[in-house]
């Protein structure tokens, strides 16, 4: 049995235990792969600091943008991989990015059956229950069940409208602004996205983000 | 025997609508070696040496008892070892007496540590 | 206020793939076909009626052929269709107006 949701700390970067299988092939591949010239160190590192720098908090200043400026929200929306851009959000691969918007009609959630496809430039690495297959499954087959498992229930004259990931496009959901932050900075807007809002299993509320 | 087309038509990540359990709401920290697993694959399709949907079909053509039993990343590297063979970039001997290298720098590193 | 289309010069032969097949608005089905090896349709959208919500461009690399090595080769369109619930699943339990978008390969649409 796999143990890759284990819950100690690590140690930062030497190993206190035997590296285990996996991780020893990983650094026998990268370094063949390096002895024979294929790329350089330098690009796996520079790769990891890449995906270090994309998180959350990314996508939640498109949010924010979106919902303060209206002509950004319109650019955002007819192209949303251009709008992240502006923002000086660059996309390492070939992926495009289509916004979604949460409106008092449609609700939007966004999930890869077939693997994980995820916004990652924009988003960072997906979490675990989004990979997995409960999520995965039931999603596309009952995504009000799945909603009212993280809390929210969508009421039933606003259609709930689940986009599958199974091409080039990647998804970003732009949720509804709450109400009660007509005087909020962008900033202040920006700190109540969650990755999960912008995954579409909740809303965005005054109390929500950090 | 028609009986068994349907594992072969029914890839075992094509699990969209299938029975499952409640949701989980596992996250966790990528482990070092996970994120080195992760980067090398954006790399390595950088450079299409493995494009991403190479990887995906590699991960897919594991099966379905090793797409179960193995975590996320476990998935990505045996499938990317399996490509790297196939492609004739490398061979089984070469990345198994890297393995052994690797494992055996290891326990030097942690002999000295603790003597 | 619409402006006018722009008139099309005349004599202009797109190559094969370069124009869509299918237009924002036209009702699609995804074939029910079973390949072995890999494929990005799942088997719950086989046979679904859905209409084209977008025209994805530029034309790509079909994902099916870029799996086995095919970084390129003949380029065709993905389209993002939309899908009822209810014509995915005959037990569906959620709202009526609920739905499915999912971008389909050309190859694997046609036109009903």
């Amino acid at each position: 049995m796999s143990d890759h949701d284990h819950q100690h700390p690590h140690a930062e970067i030497v190993h206190a235990e035997r590296p285990g299988y996996y991780d020893i092939m990983e650094t026998a591949v990268r370094e063949l792969l390096i002895e024979k010239h294929l790329f350089g160190p330098e690009e796996i590192r520079r790769q990891i600091e890449v995906l270090d720098s994309r998180t959350p908090a990314l996508g939640a200043k498109v949010v924010a943008r979106a919902w303060i400026d209206p002509e950004f929200r319109s650019r955002l929306l007819a192209d949303g991989r251009a709008g992240c851009e502006e923002l000086g959000i660059t996309f390492y691969d070939d992926t495009q990015l289509i916004v979604l918007e949460n409106t008092d009609a449609v609700h939007n959630l966004i999930v890869c059956t077939l693997c994980s496809c995820y916004p990652r430039p924009v988003l960072g690495l997906p979490p675990d229950w989004y990979k997995l297959k409960a999520y995965r499954s039931r999603a596309v087959y009952e995504p009000r069940a799945v909603l009212a498992e993280f809390g929210t229930h969508i009421p039933d004259d606003v259609e709930v409208r689940v986009s599958d990931s199974t091409a080039i496009v990647r998804y970003l959901v732009l949720p509804k602004r709450p109400d009660g932050t007509e005087h909020y900075s962008e900033e202040q807007l920006a700190a109540l996205v969650t990755r999960d809002a912008m995954i579409g299993v909740v809303p965005v509320t005054i109390g929500s983000g950090q | 025997m028609t009986e068994t087309k349907h594992l072969l038509n029914r890839l075992p990540n094509d699990i969209g609508g299938l029975p499952a359990d409640p949701i989980q709401r596992t996250e966790h920290e990528l482990e070092p070696w996970e994120k080195r697993c992760h980067a090398l694959a954006d790399v390595l399709d950088f450079h299409k040496i493995i494009n991403t949907e190479e990887k995906r079909r590699g991960v897919e053509a594991l099966g379905a008892e090793m797409v179960g039993k193995l975590s996320y990343y476990e998935r990505w590297i045996a499938a990317f070892a399996n490509i790297l063979f196939q492609k004739a970039i490398l061979t089984p001997g070469e990345l198994a007496r890297k393995m052994d290298e690797v494992g055996a720098r290891w326990e030097l590193d942690n002999a000295e540590r603790t003597s | 206020m619409t402006d006018k289309p722009p008139r099309r010069i005349a004599g202009i032969v797109a190559a094969t793939g370069e124009t869509p097949i299918f237009e924002v608005g036209g009702r699609v089905k995804v074939m029910t076909r079973a390949p072995v090896g890999h494929y990005r349709v799942p088997t719950y959208l086989r046979g679904k009626v859905g209409v084209v919500d977008a025209v994805i461009e530029p034309a790509a690399v079909d994902n099916e052929e870029e799996a086995y090595g095919r970084n390129a080769g003949s380029r065709r369109h993905y389209y993002r269709i939309s899908v009822p619930m209810t014509s995915i699943w005959s037990d569906y339990a959620g709202s009526p107006r609920d739905d499915l978008r999912i971008e389909v390969f050309e190859t694997w649409l046609e036109r009903i």
